[in-house]
């Protein structure tokens, strides 16, 4: 819901064909636009949208809906080497950190060489991503799911949670 | 997920020597030629430290000026000249000694006694006054351990320490230690500072920032101090010296009603009020809220540098005495000097510097008076100093090349190590100081 601002809702409502087909499951197009705002639906699950005489609407749709986690696309955490001071927030804060390596409860940094569950590890100054396949985001259930801690407590703004397509 | 290679040899536990944390949850990887290969845990004030090591200011031999210019000499030479420098002088100042062990701390000081000079170290300029307030009443300190197990209350006051020490938020706040074990959410950051520095990027809607004008520091804590005496709140509706009448509620309502809290200072307390005496009015503040308030119990620490902690034990326990430290007829005097007063009124007539770097840290009308004098290096690397001096003692780098031991902030002690072998076979600050002291004797 965090994109609603951004987005008017009415200029969504007007990319769609407005026919209310009901070939999506749903009563109406505006029912389809509320979906596509909360992230139920994508937009390729409007059947007519996919014809070529919508491509352009499909393009911009696809376009102001590539970050919001929906559409396939694959989760990134991404740390600005620039901006990172190594102070290891990240690695002592992560629930997977704390689950995993007891150190972390005390405030003391994992050792080496890391644990296979570890996500964040500070080498030679600098933070580092390790593997991202016991992240919350992608594995937990319900709220946990929404786990945003490494880049809010970061003191220095330097990691981003993204969504993209790697080329 | 091991990340092994086949250059691998062993992994080895280090203490890092770069700020006065002393943190031991560091690993170091060695090649199988005994070189760095990676280092896991040190954050980049320690991982420049380690760097050190490549630096390409490093001195590798004595030096001694000849007609205006350093050249290279044996160290043979080098001692005889101090010796020579020494003999012909009468009131020798000895300088520095943070940034070593206490070990070449101890040696530092049987060298004054032996040459009856005037020793003192960086403290002087930093955490003395602390320490001078605190041999007269005490303080309630504790340890980082007791702050990352029970503190939920943190007050920086005139402390930026996501940059003087980058791992003691991490360590403290962000932790979930015995008895804080819901961790950040509980803990609640207070912020006494004039502007906003990096520490304020910590600071989330649950935590309080207090912009304090520079010079009203007496002010507010007289003020805290009667507010905390009284039942019911009496801040007046307009605030008082320009902070907001909710945001003084607030913190009052946190020194009264949290079950443990700490108080940190650093440089904005000590250096910018300087006839006033602010750090005495933090420790009473403190004493107050023990004595009074039925479930709060406050501590302080003050954010010294380096080995500091270190020079205060060693002279407190060889002399009784932490500052303004004179001999004469090789027996400790009184001495109602200090540095800065010795130095401006020309009390000196040769300097050794062991460690520390005043002709960059010293306003020019001090440091300009430390070169019309004969000066005696003792440093590893090339600075504004070393350049000025007439003679240069190089040594190791301390807690990378020599082992010691050291005192941390919280006064616990920490035991350096010796990872790799200095070139040319450096000796360390310890052994240098006992070679003077050797051929003094001669």
């Amino acid at each position: 819901m965090e994109r609603m601002s951004q987005l008017n809702f009415m200029d969504i409502y007007k990319l769609l064909p407005k026919t209310n087909c009901k070939e999506c499951d749903l009563p109406t197009c505006m029912a389809f636009a509320l979906a596509l705002v909360k992230g139920e639906k994508q937009p390729k699950d409007c059947p007519p949208l996919l014809k070529p005489k919508y491509k352009q609407s499909l393009d911009k749709l696809n376009e102001l809906f590539e970050g919001v986690g929906v559409g396939g696309k694959d989760l990134h955490i991404d740390i600005d080497t620039e901006k990172c001071d190594g102070c290891g927030v990240c690695v002592i804060i992560c629930p997977v950190n704390a689950r995993y390596c007891p150190n972390s409860l005390s405030g003391k940094l994992p050792d080496f060489p890391p644990n296979e569950y570890q996500l964040f590890q500070i080498k030679n100054g600098k933070s580092e991503l390790l593997n991202l396949e016991y992240c919350r985001r992608l594995e937990a259930e319900g709220r946990e799911r929404e786990c945003r801690v490494c880049e809010v407590y970061c003191p220095r703004d330097a990691i981003e949670i993204k969504y993209y397509t790697a080329k | 997920m091991t990340q092994r290679t086949n250059n691998q040899e062993r992994i080895q536990r280090f203490v890092c020597p770069g700020c006065s944390l002393y943190c031991d949850d560091n690993q170091i990887v060695f090649s199988k030629n005994n070189e760095i290969l990676d280092t896991y845990g040190l954050c980049l004030k320690g991982y420049k430290k380690i760097n050190e090591i490549n630096s390409k200011n490093r001195i590798k031999n004595p030096l001694i000026r000849k007609n205006g210019v350093l050249k290279e000499v044996s160290l043979d030479e080098a001692l005889n000249k101090v010796k020579e420098l020494i003999n012909s002088s009468q009131k020798p100042l000895l300088y520095g000694f943070i940034n070593t062990t206490c070990e070449a701390q101890i040696n530092g000081i049987h060298l004054a006694k032996k040459i009856n000079g005037f020793i003192e170290s960086n403290a002087s300029i930093c955490h003395g006054q602390t320490y001078l307030n605190v041999i007269e009443s005490g303080f309630n300190s504790t340890t980082l351990n007791e702050c990352i197990n029970k503190a939920d209350v943190f007050i920086f006051w005139g402390s930026n320490a996501e940059e003087s020490h980058p791992k003691f938020l991490t360590k403290t706040i962000f932790s979930r230690g015995k008895f804080r074990i819901t961790g950040r959410e509980i803990k609640t950051l207070i912020l006494v500072d004039p502007r906003k520095t990096a520490t304020y990027g910590v600071a989330g809607v649950r935590d309080l920032y207090i912009p304090l004008k520079p010079g009203k520091d007496l002010e507010l804590i007289q003020f805290l101090k009667d507010m905390i005496l009284k039942e019911k709140s009496e801040v007046p509706a307009d605030g008082f010296v320009g902070v907001d009448k909710q945001d003084l509620n607030r913190f009052i309502l946190n020194l009264k009603g949290s079950e443990n809290g700490v108080i940190l200072f650093g440089q904005g307390v000590i250096n910018s009020n300087p006839n006033e005496n602010v750090i005495k009015a933090l420790i009473e503040l403190v004493d107050l809220i023990n004595e009074t308030s039925k479930r709060s119990r406050f501590s302080i620490i003050p954010m010294t540098g380096h080995n500091m902690n270190g020079f205060i034990q060693v002279s407190l326990s060889l002399l009784g005495k932490m500052g303004q430290i004179e001999f004469s007829d090789n027996q400790l005097i009184e001495s109602n000097k200090d540095l800065i007063s010795k130095i401006k009124d020309d009390e000196f007539d040769m300097s050794i510097i062991v460690a520390s770097d005043p002709i960059s840290n010293l306003p020019i009308t001090l440091s300009s008076k430390l070169t019309r004098k004969p000066i005696i290096a003792i440093d590893c690397f090339i600075t504004p100093t070393t350049k000025l001096a007439d003679v240069i003692l190089p040594v190791a780098i301390t807690g990378i090349e020599t082992d010691g031991l050291v005192y941390r902030m919280d006064n616990i002690p920490m035991n350096l190590q010796k990872i790799i072998d200095p070139p040319a076979n450096l000796p360390s600050d310890e052994q240098i100081l006992l070679k003077i002291i050797q051929k003094m004797e001669e």
